[in-house]
């Protein structure tokens, strides 16, 4: 019977799409801001 | 075109990328609960692995390639090579959060503790503190020239330390489990398991690829910003 560890990989899942997500968005708003400047330079 | 029509494009692809693969993460997530069976010992917590492992292989990825541009812009001077090797080392950091997080999430329930000082962890702790002073670096640093090579130097150290990292497991007595497919013989995983972990980490490999030429774009549009739009 294998043990009762669901808990700690849906946290794992949850913490990774989290990073992953927020490190895009973040990302694509730096992008924006700086292309915006450039273009106004 | 100007270098901020060029960053927009640039922009523009890596974003097309990126999003593609992260329809790719959000398939690996429905692969690892609805396809692989659950692993006897371990239990559910082993399908943490599709995304620990992916995420450990596209971290040292990105870092042994921050190492090999770096040294090749120590020889050619060239700042394509240097933005890349920004870029490469940024989004290697992203990964190896996703690394240095869901490996001690695994690790509570299989070995009883979040973290243990073990060669393996230790110098990927290390790995990650060296590439977040590599952006310090240069972070602090104003002439481009300057920023350039210092930190080459710094990424060039972060190579190094890749193969002590993959070989780890078999120089040291440690806890972390021994290469299942990146090894001399065969992978040792049933197909449902393997076939995932293959397509996670083209996934993965994938979004390395989308972050990095977002990344890149980035940097040409601040240096655009900082110098004027020239064509």
């Amino acid at each position: 019977m294998p043990p009762e560890n669901a808990g700690y990989a849906v946290a794992a899942y949850i913490v990774a799409a989290v990073i992953l997500l927020g490190y895009t968005g973040t990302l694509l708003r730096r992008a924006r801001r700086a292309i915006d400047r450039a273009r106004r330079a | 075109m100007t270098a901020s029509e060029g960053a927009e494009s640039l922009v523009r692809r890596g974003t097309v990328i990126t999003a593609a693969a992260l329809l790719g993460v959000a398939g690996v997530y429905v692969l690892a609960w609805g396809y692989t069976p659950i692993e006897a010992r371990q239990g559910v917590a082993q399908k943490i692995f599709y995304l620990h492992v992916p995420s450990a292989w596209s971290a040292l990825l990105a870092f042994s390639l921050v190492g090999i541009v770096s040294a090749l812009y120590l020889w050619l001077n060239d700042p394509r090579l240097d933005r890349f090797a920004a870029a490469s080392a940024e989004v290697g950091l992203a990964f190896s959060a996703v690394m240095l997080t869901t490996g001690p999430i695994w690790a509570k329930p299989i070995w009883g503790t979040w973290w243990t000082w073990d060669a393996r962890l230790t110098l990927t702790l290390f790995l990650f503190f060296l590439f977040i002073g590599y952006l310090a670096l240069r972070a602090a640093l104003q002439d481009p020239g300057e920023r350039a090579r210092f930190s080459a130097v710094i990424g060039i150290l972060g190579l190094l330390l890749v193969p002590f990292i993959h070989l780890s497991v078999y120089l040291f007595r440690t806890l972390h489990p021994q290469p299942v497919v990146l090894k001399p013989s065969r992978p040792s995983l049933p197909p449902e398991m393997l076939r995932t972990l293959l397509i996670s980490g083209a996934v993965f490999l994938l979004l390395y690829i989308g972050l990095v030429t977002i990344r890149y774009g980035l940097a040409l549009a601040e240096e655009a910003g900082e110098h004027g739009d020239a064509a």
